[in-house]
């Protein structure tokens, strides 16, 4: 059973850490910066509940602001270059963040041993949940309360001006210009939004772990931020969700019986996803189709053909 | 004056022999490979307390050392020239990322090991096959990654080439053990000694073998069909469909080409570091993204100069800061770049996207 508690709260950050990617890729930008946002949140959040004593709550409230802050400061120099340009400084960016917590030495003296952030050894005395007694079950209904809110936030934004605006600006930028939108606004919104819910992943990531280095954040963890919403496909919050659930729940736990040719598998597998659907898992036909047979449902034989593509 | 005795004793045992400066494996990515495959004592001692060259003044040796280190980065940095190649080419041509290059650059490295091991041939056809190789994995990522995927939808290729270089880093690890091989280097006991400077052999030989390759490569865009054709379509692929060329063709073999200068640096980099590992593919990818955009993108002479420059520039900052801080500062020359110079060093014609 703790098993599986376990995987709903790998599963759970890891939505988050998706999420943040999904706001970005709305607007047709591929951030491999999340990871980067991901670690400020981290070790922000691990720094106020270790070592200035906080509540975890305030404590990645704050960690989820910091990393917004960050990445509001990053997307205005980042968002000046497109394409490939983005991809490479944003993931130079991540790298960045990932080498300055490998050199980050703040260790403080609590009574005869040193806490803090040791550089390549990383952050070790994170224990806020061992110490307050929270069980495993406590945590993951603290971790889900998170991404239910994240999610039902983002999944409303998409209903709403905001995320017609957002998908305007990635399907084509000069149209949405020409219709008066601020591309330029958008963009770092939606970079800063990414960021804040980084940071809020981060922050319960480096709190379920207890352990934080810097080697966790690495280009791995951002090719894998940015594959989950184009794995699930950016039509829905709901893709994300399910491709994580594909990959860590699946992919990674549910392919363990194989032993070794698991890890083979896990790369042919997202190649032959792409191959077979290029626009992602759920794509725009997918909830045509689901809204169709929901209308059909409702008023037999009267079944609405619009929306499909 | 602590700092900088252990400094003095560092550089002297770097000088004392040069074939192997501070912790080979590092050149790449010293976050991985030290903690994981490199945990030697003398390698973990000298990490902890780096300090850098004595701050207060240069003296003459430091100058020396500075020159020396810029010059063995600089003979380096030919493989991230031709890695950099790699990335401009197949941009120019698709305007598509292929993250899996390095990692199939690696891998072409090892299945050129593979062949060595079967068919007794003398050392130096280690970078013949490592080409051969490097071309035919290049031709296997073209049909599995992109020949089936609409070109309209970047992010699905973006997506698909991760999913490759995953796949061939887990098919070394698999094949290997995830154990690093030793990689055969030429010339490695060659030094020339120029003045107060020591060059080492391998190193001069990888340059030269990448200079070579850099000029047969810009023969073959510029003097034959192939390359007029290639260019066509990274100019303009309407027209050079109209012109009869075909598209999907053209750009299989742009990434035979780009696999063949790949599965050469792959060699190269193994030669020059002495190990092969599965580790090396994400920080070269990296490395030759870094390079592709300071060069211009679709630039290929200036991804030439971009590696030679990231090469130099991280080894200075190696002998300066150490290590842990390199990458640091290549992150920074980007973001100078990015921010003064967004186009690169090179920048491509306007008008283009």
């Amino acid at each position: 059973m703790d098993f599986y508690l376990g995987l709903a709260q790998i599963v759970g950050v890891h939505t988050l850490l998706g999420l943040s990617a999904y706001c970005v890729l709305l607007t047709g930008q591929v951030s491999l910066a999340q990871a980067g946002f991901f670690a400020i949140g981290a070790y922000v959040a691990a720094m106020l509940t270790v070592l200035a004593g906080w509540h975890i709550l305030p404590a990645i409230v704050a960690a989820s602001f910091v990393a917004g802050v960050v990445a509001c400061a990053v997307g205005f120099p980042a968002l000046r270059v497109k394409g490939l340009m983005l991809v490479v400084a944003t993931l130079a960016f991540g790298e960045a963040v990932r080498l300055f917590f490998f050199n980050f030495d703040y260790q403080v003296a609590r009574g005869e041993v040193k806490i803090g952030p040791a550089g390549g050894e990383g952050f070790r005395q994170i224990r806020f949940f061992p110490e307050h007694g929270w069980s495993t079950l406590d945590v993951l209904l603290f971790i889900w309360l998170f991404v239910a809110l994240v999610m039902a936030a983002l999944w409303w934004m998409d209903r709403s001006r905001a995320g017609a605006v957002l998908r305007a600006v990635g399907e084509d930028e000069v149209a949405a210009q020409s219709a008066g939108i601020n591309v330029t606004a958008v963009k770092v919104a939606a970079m800063t939004v990414g960021g804040l819910i980084a940071g809020l992943g981060g922050g319960i990531f480096a709190h379920y772990t207890a352990h934080i280095e810097h080697a966790q954040f690495g280009v791995a963890l951002a090719t894998f931020a940015i594959a989950y919403p184009i794995l699930g496909g950016l039509s829905s919050v709901f893709g994300t969700l399910i491709a994580v659930i594909f990959v860590q729940g699946f992919l990674i736990e549910g392919l363990r019986f194989l032993g070794d040719w698991r890890n083979l598998l896990f790369g042919g597998l997202i190649l032959l996803a792409m191959n077979v659907r290029p626009r992602g898992l759920i794509d725009a036909a997918t909830i045509a189709a689901i809204k169709r047979m929901r209308v059909r449902n409702r008023e037999p034989g009267n079944a609405r053909t619009e929306g499909a593509e | 004056m602590e700092g900088s005795l252990q400094a003095g004793i560092l550089t002297a045992a770097r000088r004392g022999k040069p074939a192997k400066p501070v912790c080979l494996a590092c050149r790449i990515d010293a976050l991985m490979m030290c903690y994981r495959d490199h945990q030697g004592p003398g390698f973990d001692a000298e990490f902890k307390n780096f300090t850098g060259p004595d701050p207060q003044g240069m003296s003459y040796f430091q100058f020396i050392d500075t020159l020396q280190s810029i010059a063995d980065g600089v003979l380096f940095g030919a493989t991230y020239s031709l890695l950099g190649i790699g990335f401009t080419l197949v941009f120019g041509v698709m305007h598509k990322i292929n993250l899996s290059y390095a990692a199939a650059s690696i891998g072409a490295a090892y299945a050129s090991l593979i062949v060595l091991s079967v068919v007794k041939a003398p050392a130096i056809f280690i970078f013949l096959l490592a080409g051969l190789s490097g071309g035919i994995i290049g031709g296997v990522i073209y049909i599995v990654c992109f020949r089936f995927i609409p070109q309209a939808n970047p992010l699905a290729t973006l997506m698909s080439t991760v999913g490759a270089l995953l796949l061939i880093d887990e098919i070394i690890v698999h094949a290997t053990v995830g154990i690093p091989v030793p990689y055969p280097a030429l010339f490695s006991d060659v030094i020339v000694n120029a003045g107060p400077f020591t060059l080492r052999g391998d190193l001069m030989f990888m340059f030269a073998l990448g200079c070579l390759s850099m000029l047969l490569l810009l023969g073959l865009l510029y003097r034959t069909k192939l390359g007029i054709a290639t260019r066509a379509v990274s100019q303009q692929p309407a027209a050079a469909q109209l012109c009869g060329i075909s598209i999907p063709r053209v750009n299989g073999l742009t990434f035979v080409i780009t696999g063949v200068v790949g599965g050469i640096a792959g060699a190269m980099i193994g030669a020059a570091i002495g190990v092969l590992s599965p580790l090396l593919s994400l920080p070269l990818t990296t490395k030759g993204l870094i390079v592709t955009v300071i060069g211009g993108l679709g630039s290929i002479p200036g991804a030439i100069i971009a590696g030679l420059l990231v090469g130099g520039f991280e080894n200075l900052f190696q002998y300066f800061r150490g290590v842990t801080e390199r990458d640091l500062y290549v992150m920074l020359l980007l973001f100078a770049f990015l921010v003064f110079r967004p186009g690169g060093i090179f920048s491509p014609a306007a008008g283009r996207d």
